[in-house]
């Protein structure tokens, strides 16, 4: 068995726009040609069905915090793409490159985040999953490691 | 042996190789399925099914949102959650990850769909079905269906009403799996609507739990944007 990394994955969630990674079509409720950066202190890491939720403390300009809620994969996906979200840790202070929504609030779809030792998360995606299923190889969506 | 009895020896012969062989091809249904790609729809809706889908809001229309499968085909568009077949004497067992969906799928001859029990007995609104075989293809017919949401994902806001009736084929091909959804609704569709899905095997894969709960299903607690 090859073990593929998801760089070449990354790529392709990024063209494609996760067309529909949760129970909802995400290029519904978020709009994927815009990104922003949240960083705080990470308050709750709930991955589960059908989506995963993080919540993240941002400060905001005026000083105050305010509670994002950046969404994420169903927890079965990221187990069977052996993504390591385990690395989100609550109290940890990272930076989650998100997609906002495009009618709530305070609401943001996950696409990478910068953790505490720099190395970047990422999901690896279904499509290159299924690829890498259909040449009999596996994905593994290890951390992109800080130069 | 005449030559009558040799010919009828022979047709047996060949249709007994045919059985087998769609037999054969009935055994590579079994087993844990991800799509391979978008599905394909083809659809003309009537002017209520377009009405119906002009209307559709999904931050308070979708059924997903209080963890309610819509339908069997909404549950087959989710793109991550697997399927798994399992055919057994009398019956199919569909296992779909998306929602906890577990149906059971009655192979009695004679049988009809309207008298068959619910297929999923936590959803009754998924209707009653009735499996048969067309050579190796495993055809499922399934009426009784409740009126409301079809689609949410493939094709948002898409409609049924209780008078449609739906037939599944599923198409083996070795480690790849067609099934091809013809949704037969004269109140919403002006012709059938067919979904084609297309799946390829998970080698080793199970169907996870699913445990959706509606307070992390909704955004009931989000504030709109202001328009």
């Amino acid at each position: 068995m090859v073990n593929t990394r998801c760089v070449a994955g990354l790529a392709a969630w990024l063209l494609l726009g996760a067309v529909a990674a949760a129970h909802h079509s995400v290029a519904v409720n978020f709009d994927n040609s815009k990104t922003l950066n949240l960083s705080g202190r990470l308050k709750e890491v709930d991955i589960r069905n059908p989506h995963s939720r993080i919540t993240i403390e941002v400060r905001q300009p005026d000083g105050t915090l305010k509670d994002w809620l950046v969404e994420w994969s169903d927890r079965n996906a990221l187990v069977r793409r052996k993504v390591p979200f385990q690395l989100l840790r609550v109290g940890d202070t990272v930076t989650i490159n998100a997609s906002p929504s495009r009618s709530l609030d305070n609401l943001a779809y996950f696409r990478t985040a910068v953790l505490p030792d720099k190395s970047l998360l990422r999901d690896c995606g279904f499509a290159a999953f299924r690829e890498a299923i259909a040449n009999g190889e596996t994905v593994e969506c290890e951390p992109e490691r800080a130069k | 042996m005449s030559r009558t009895r040799s010919v009828s020896v022979a047709l047996i012969a060949v249709s007994a190789a045919a059985v087998l062989s769609a037999q054969g091809r009935r055994a590579e249904l079994d087993g844990v399925w991800i799509l391979a790609g978008t599905a394909k729809i083809d659809m003309t809706l009537t002017p209520a099914g377009e009405a119906a889908r002009a209307k559709y809001n999904y931050l308070k229309d979708d059924p997903a949102m209080r963890c309610i499968p819509a339908s069997i085909t909404r549950v087959m568009h989710t793109p991550s959650p697997p399927i798994e077949v399992r055919q057994r004497a009398g019956e199919v067992e569909i296992n779909y990850e998306f929602m906890d969906v577990h149906r059971r799928v009655p192979l009695t001859p004679g049988l009809t769909a309207k008298d068959a029990p619910y297929a999923v007995k936590e959803h009754p609104h998924l209707g009653r079905s009735v499996g048969r075989y067309d050579g190796d293809v495993l055809v499922i017919d399934t009426v009784g269906q409740h009126a409301g949401i079809l689609d949410t994902l493939g094709a948002p806001g898409l409609v049924q009403s209780d008078q449609m009736r739906t037939e599944e084929r599923f198409i083996p091909n070795g480690n790849r799996l067609t099934i091809i959804v013809t949704h037969y609704d004269p109140v919403n569709y002006a012709k059938p609507l067919v979904v084609t899905f297309n799946y390829q095997k998970l080698p080793g894969g199970e169907i996870l739990p699913w445990d959706c709960t509606p307070d992390k299903a909704n955004y009931d607690k989000f504030t709109p944007k202001p328009n």
